[in-house]
């Protein structure tokens, strides 16, 4: 029984050791905020080697609204608040383009959305802010065609006969049937198969129109549209 | 630095600004630079390295940065030449320099006075090595104007202490700068170059000490949680709720650290988290009204922040929440889909009651001849067409419905299946849903 209680105590020990610990720590981050809270701010490098430190250490700024970086750093709710804008923009955009954007479109049509606000929103920040989301389910992902980055906002997988396809599609924003047969070597079904469930995920568009009567299909993510796209609702 | 009587020394202040002489105005700055000479002079000194480089209309100053407190100074008036920088292929690969031409007494020091009462002159040649980044080459043209203009020659009025050189002076004479006229603009230019490169360089500093702490917090709250962990099992259940205490607590800190840990069977989480997901059943009751019992949990991020304004949450901290409540007594319930989607469903909405509707729906005759789609049953049901998809995918995986992928698109109909006897299969019962099917189709004139 007194070892018992001698255990309890020791535990407390290191409890209060702990809280120490903790105490200096939140000190320490108090400084620093104090000299460089703005820096964090205003500086889009700084803020992206700050990032990269945190992975090292094992720490994650970001995970959680009470954890001290988020309170005294404030880098929080900048990071949050770009994930529901980001969520909004891709649901505003997704009858167009079915659930896959691209990040450049994506970070453009951020930038014009927070025209008010004085921070700069890097690329960094965009991926940082939409691999938070991705615990939220729904299939937020960036993904890798070609030499561009997509954003994902919807569970539809792509699997890389699909991807393929994007990254062909990225040259001109469109790809006719005979093309990916030719440059991708595929079978004609193969072709159609792919291409078919693109149309049905919504993330292509048929055009019929053209006077050689090859079916073209466009990629709304594959090209960089400029966003003249109109309100953003 | 001390032992060289080379460079005329120069005061600083106590934040390690230099003092300048009435009417002289600082026009430049270069940080991160070394100073050096030409290896066959006969005259040498030290080279200063790494330092910050100012250009005044009087003088060029020399501030180190590791010892802020010293600085030297090359009084423009002792400079004989400025040498013009050529660009070869050499000075790609180095550091940008330029050099200029000073004269120095015999005995190894810039001359301070007027250089007609002294003898035995010789030329030394500085060279200031760049290795920051900042724009020398304007350093340089600016550094040309200064020499010409030769602003030392003009000797201040001596009108009293404070008023005199009121708008030209940038220190007033308690010591503080005066941000006043055409000085103090491009003062206050300066100090923001100024601050803005030396914060930096104090940011990363100060961002490295961090993170070792950072570091240090890791292993230690490591350290603790083993300990926690391993104590739980050994010790006897009376101790358990100091236990208990003990864990929410010690999840508080690793949160607060920055260390996420997820929901366990034997742990409730942070406290934060306890509170925070109380909080969320009770805002999310309403919405989930308005959308028919289920909403993805996507919307619900972006509703309660929205709702916050600000102290945001973060993803993490909504799934976190939101996976206590099955802990808690509280009528809302979080539910992932196959397909990875991830809602938060009114326990009202239950799946059998979704399924009762479904089935009424799908049985009418229309459906029994066309099916219905994503739409209908959104429609029916009240909620978002992508989540009634989920449920008609739900609802097939349970065998109720079965699909059919046409041109037409994508359509649910009633499972008929589970009636045909696979031993006579063209036996329709008199009651159950075939035999309603067939009625259905056949009233419509198929056959």
């Amino acid at each position: 029984d007194q070892y018992r209680l001698l255990g309890e105590n020791v535990a407390k020990l290191r409890t209060d050791l702990m809280k120490e610990q903790l105490a200096t720590f939140r000190s320490q981050l108090e400084d620093f905020a104090r000299k460089h809270k703005n820096d964090i701010r205003k500086n889009p490098t700084f803020r992206s080697q700050f990032h990269e430190m945190c992975a090292k250490v094992g720490v994650d700024p970001l995970a959680s609204n009470k954890g001290f970086w988020a309170e005294l750093l404030g880098i929080g709710d900048f990071y949050y608040e770009l994930g529901v804008q980001i969520v909004e923009i891709c649901l505003a955009t997704r009858p167009h383009n079915g659930g896959l954007i691209n990040l450049q479109e994506l970070c453009n049509l951020l930038r014009q959305r927070r025209k008010s606000n004085r921070e700069a929103v890097s690329e960094d920040d965009c991926l940082r802010a939409i691999s938070k989301l991705k615990v939220l389910g729904n299939g937020y992902e960036v993904i890798s065609v070609g030499k561009k980055k997509l954003v994902r906002s919807v569970p539809t997988e792509l699997n890389k006969d699909h991807n393929q396809i994007l990254e062909l599609a990225q040259a001109q924003g469109f790809v006719t049937v005979d093309e990916v047969e030719r440059r991708l070597s595929w079978t004609s079904g193969r072709a159609i198969d792919a291409l078919d469930i693109l149309l049905e995920e919504g993330l292509a568009m048929v055009d019929d129109g053209h006077r050689d009567r090859k079916r073209r299909y466009w990629f709304p993510c594959a090209s960089s549209i400029s966003s003249s796209m109109g309100a953003d609702s | 630095m001390a032992s060289n009587n080379f460079f005329v020394p120069a005061s600083v202040t106590s934040s390690g600004r230099p003092v300048l002489v009435p009417n002289e105005v600082e026009c430049n700055l270069l940080s991160n630079v070394d100073i050096e000479h030409d290896q066959d002079d006969a005259v040498s000194f030290p080279p200063l390295k790494s330092g910050h480089f100012i250009l005044t209309t009087h003088r060029l100053l020399f501030l180190s940065s590791s010892c802020s407190s010293t600085a030297v100074a090359i009084p423009l008036s002792v400079i004989t030449h400025i040498f013009s920088s050529k660009r070869s292929l050499k000075s790609v690969f180095h550091s940008p320099r330029f050099r200029f031409q000073v004269s120095a007494t015999p005995d190894n020091r810039i001359l301070d006075s007027d250089p007609g009462r002294v003898t035995g002159l010789r030329s030394v040649v500085i060279t200031v090595v760049v290795r920051g980044k900042g724009d020398w080459e304007l350093f340089l043209s600016k550094m040309w104007e200064c020499w010409r203009g030769r602003a030392w020659e003009t000797t201040p009025s001596e009108t009293g202490p404070a008023s005199a050189s009121a708008s030209a002076s940038l220190y007033a004479s308690d010591g503080l700068v005066r941000m006043v006229g055409v000085g103090g603009l491009l003062r206050k230019e300066q100090e923001m170059w100024e601050s803005t490169d030396r914060s930096l360089q104090e940011a990363f500093q100060d961002l490295n000490a961090l993170m070792n702490k950072a570091k240090e917090m890791v292993m230690l709250a490591e350290k603790m949680r083993q300990k926690l962990l391993a104590g739980s099992s050994s010790q006897s259940n009376s101790a358990n709720d100091e236990e208990l205490g003990s864990k929410e607590e010690m999840q508080d800190w690793l949160l607060s650290v920055g260390i996420v840990s997820p929901v366990t069977k034997e742990s409730a989480g942070a406290l934060y988290h306890q509170q925070l997901s109380r909080q969320l059943a009770d805002f999310v009751k309403i919405p989930l009204e308005r959308a028919g019992g289920m909403i993805n949990l996507i919307d619900v991020y972006c509703l309660f922040n929205r709702a916050r304004g600000t102290a945001l949450i973060s993803p993490d901290d909504l799934s976190q929440a939101c996976s206590l409540w099955e802990k808690f007594d509280v009528p809302v319930m979080l539910r992932k889909f196959d397909s990875g989607v991830m809602v938060i469903q009114s326990k009202s909405h239950s799946d059998e009651e979704v399924f009762g509707r479904l089935r009424a729906l799908v049985t009418k005759p229309e459906a029994l001849r066309h099916g219905i789609s994503a739409s209908d049953a959104a429609m029916t049901l009240g909620i978002a067409p992508a989540m009634a998809k989920e449920h008609l995918l739900t609802a097939e995986g349970k065998g109720l419905l079965c699909r059919d992928i046409s041109p037409d698109g994508f359509r649910f109909y009633i499972n008929l299946f589970s009636e045909i006897i696979l031993d006579d299969l063209f036996l329709v019962k008199d009651y159950g849903i075939y035999s309603t099917w067939v009625k259905a189709s056949s009233a419509s004139g198929f056959w």
